[in-house]
């Protein structure tokens, strides 16, 4: 049966690659419950680390695993991560570019919802991604989740993982690849613009492109799923080919996916993208759905884009 | 094994080293080296399990000089230990040479860490402790952390951590010499007492005089007997010990000798030894 949840989905690529590998340990902040790793810590009682709610030591307990040869993954919330543990990160993993894979729970708005500012994070792939030798993936849906931490635990070196709430929609079929640095054409309808895509926002990008095909404008969707290192050649392709686009990520509109894209339109072919995401302001708590749609993520919102955009 | 009188020359001959390198390239911290002299030259001349001609050697012992910024005694014992030739040391700091303002693992053989952001040698520590005993390695990871940095928080995170995994293969030395950047220790918070924090994470905890190789010896050995706790030793150290003009004076913490003040400390740590 199809998994539902990135969280679940992510661990049971773990638990997967773990009985393979002994090296593969996780470190958990007091994170056992909000990463679904229970079936992990029954499988693999002496390979899980509990540090109590600590993040900051979590990532260097991770560090010096790591240095040891051993293949830690520190689970936690994606803001506790990359904000508070920022330095850990940048100084002790990404700099001597340990084998350490951090996961992120409650990306963007739509993972920490409900819950409001303190535990929705739309800042960590901006964070992550200004510090050199950090991979950054996230992924559009629970099955993407699962094929991108397969393919994250064969990966030497430092990969952050963004993961939700585990109430992912699922978007694409079961069979669709993940490949880690690419990008993917997931429907094209013509060349009027492209759409880029990334995380679980990607059910109203899809939508997007529906309603502005059946309006007469024919679209490219692209899923970015890996943000860091960015398929820069094949972006560049696609804006080639269309000279326009829209970005759209939950996340805050600075650092983002949005901004890798910029950067690369920027430096190899100059046109105009139009950014959907978190307009630099904080939001507050409310139903997932609802909040994309107050806080200028609707499909209508995508649409209107497009149509603006399209007719420069 | 090593006498402690060839210690205590040890000792000397690397404070001398720090004089002279801190001279010769015009920047670094001479006074936090000086306190934790004894400790370094009993650690790499008679306790670590190493191997200089493989640094990377998976069964070593581990060391993490978590006050990162008193790394140049720690470049002095590397180098007089075979790591890398003592011309090094001239090169500190200087885009040209391997040693760089902080330890750094990337670019130091024998470094085990990169430190220097203060607080996170405990943790980190833990970690090489719990990954050699999870893969069978018998070895000690060795961390000396200076008193000021314990104001960090991620300190006690780690302490706690270390004792619920029951990590006996960690000891720590905390550098007492009450100093930091900006003043006394005890005037800037009130960290202490110390070893009765320790004690209360459930750490085994010796209190000792930092300066003394004989005492530090016999509380290493306790250490290393403590087989299910990590342990504290607690020392007392002086900032700039053994150089009078640098002795508790913490203008010293970050501060180049002149070409006198270099002969006043060859003077007084016993010539070249």
């Amino acid at each position: 049966m199809r998994i539902k949840s990135s969280r679940e989905a992510a661990m049971k690529a773990i638990i997967e690659a773990a009985r393979l590998d002994g090296k593969i340990v996780v470190v958990s902040p007091d994170s056992v419950l909000a990463a679904r790793a229970v079936p992990f810590l029954e499988e693999f009682p002496n390979r899980l680390i509990e540090v109590g709610i600590a993040e900051q030591s979590a990532v260097d307990i991770a560090a010096g695993l790591a240095s040891t040869g051993m293949k830690p993954i520190v689970i936690s919330y994606a803001g506790f991560l990359t904000m508070r543990a920022c330095e850990m990160i940048r100084t002790f993993i990404a700099y001597p570019g340990l084998n350490v894979k951090l996961i992120g729970l409650n990306g963007g708005m739509l993972g920490g919802e409900r819950e409001g500012v303190t535990h929705q994070f739309y800042e960590d792939v901006g964070i992550l991604r200004s510090m050199p030798g950090v991979a950054i993936i996230a992924p559009a849906d629970a099955q993407q989740a699962y094929l991108a931490a397969k393919e994250m635990l064969g990966i030497t070196g430092p990969v952050y993982l963004r993961l939700g709430s585990g109430r992912e929609p699922e978007v694409f079929e079961e069979n669709t690849p993940f490949v880690f640095g690419k990008i993917r054409e997931v429907k094209r309808y013509g060349d009027d613009l492209a759409i880029f895509a990334s995380g679980f926002i990607m059910n109203r990008a899809i939508e997007a492109l529906e309603r502005l095909n059946m309006e007469g404008i024919g679209a490219t969707l692209i899923d970015v799923p890996t943000i860091k290192p960015l398929d820069s050649k094949a972006v560049a392709e696609v804006l080639a080919r269309t000279g326009r686009a829209v970005a759209v990520e939950d996340h805050n509109f600075f650092g983002g996916m949005s901004s890798a894209i910029c950067e690369v339109a920027c430096h190899y072919h100059p046109c105009h993208v139009r950014r959907l995401g978190l307009r630099d302001i904080y939001p507050r708590s409310g139903h997932a759905d609802k909040l994309l749609d107050a806080y200028g993520l609707s499909v209508d919102d995508i649409v209107a884009a497009a149509k603006e955009i399209a007719r420069h | 094994m090593a006498t402690n009188t060839e210690l205590y020359c040890m000792a000397n001959r690397l404070r001398l080293d720090v004089v002279e390198t801190v001279h010769a390239v015009g920047d670094g911290h001479p006074g936090p080296c000086m306190s934790i002299a004894e400790i370094i030259a009993l650690l790499y001349f008679e306790e670590m399990r190493l191997n200089p001609a493989e640094p990377n050697w998976p069964e070593r012992d581990r060391f993490i000089l978590s006050k990162g910024h008193a790394c140049p005694i720690l470049y002095a014992a590397l180098a007089r230990k075979g790591y890398f030739p003592l011309e090094e040391l001239k090169k500190l700091r200087m885009l040209e040479g391997m040693l760089q303002g902080h330890p750094d693992s990337n670019k130091t053989p024998g470094i085990d860490s990169v430190t220097g952001s203060l607080g996170n040698g405990v943790a980190i520590g833990l970690g090489m402790a719990l990954g050699c005993r999870m893969q069978g390695v018998d070895n000690f990871v060795y961390v000396i952390v200076g008193d000021g940095e314990q104001q960090e928080g991620i300190i006690w995170e780690a302490a706690m951590s270390a004792a619920k995994h029951n990590a006996g293969n960690l000891i720590v030395f905390s550098d007492g010499n009450n100093n930091q950047s900006g003043g006394k220790v005890t005037e800037l918070s009130s960290l202490y007492p110390l070893a009765d924090k320790w004690s209360s994470f459930h750490w085994h905890v010796q209190s000792v005089d930092g300066h003394d190789i004989g005492a530090l010896r016999e509380a290493v050995a306790a250490a290393k007997a403590e087989k299910s706790r990590p342990s504290l030793i607690d020392c007392k150290t002086i900032k700039g010990k053994n150089i009078p003009y640098m002795e508790n004076n913490n203008a010293w913490h970050k501060r180049t000798p002149t070409a006198e003040e270099v002969e006043l400390a060859r003077a007084a740590l016993g010539g070249a030894l």
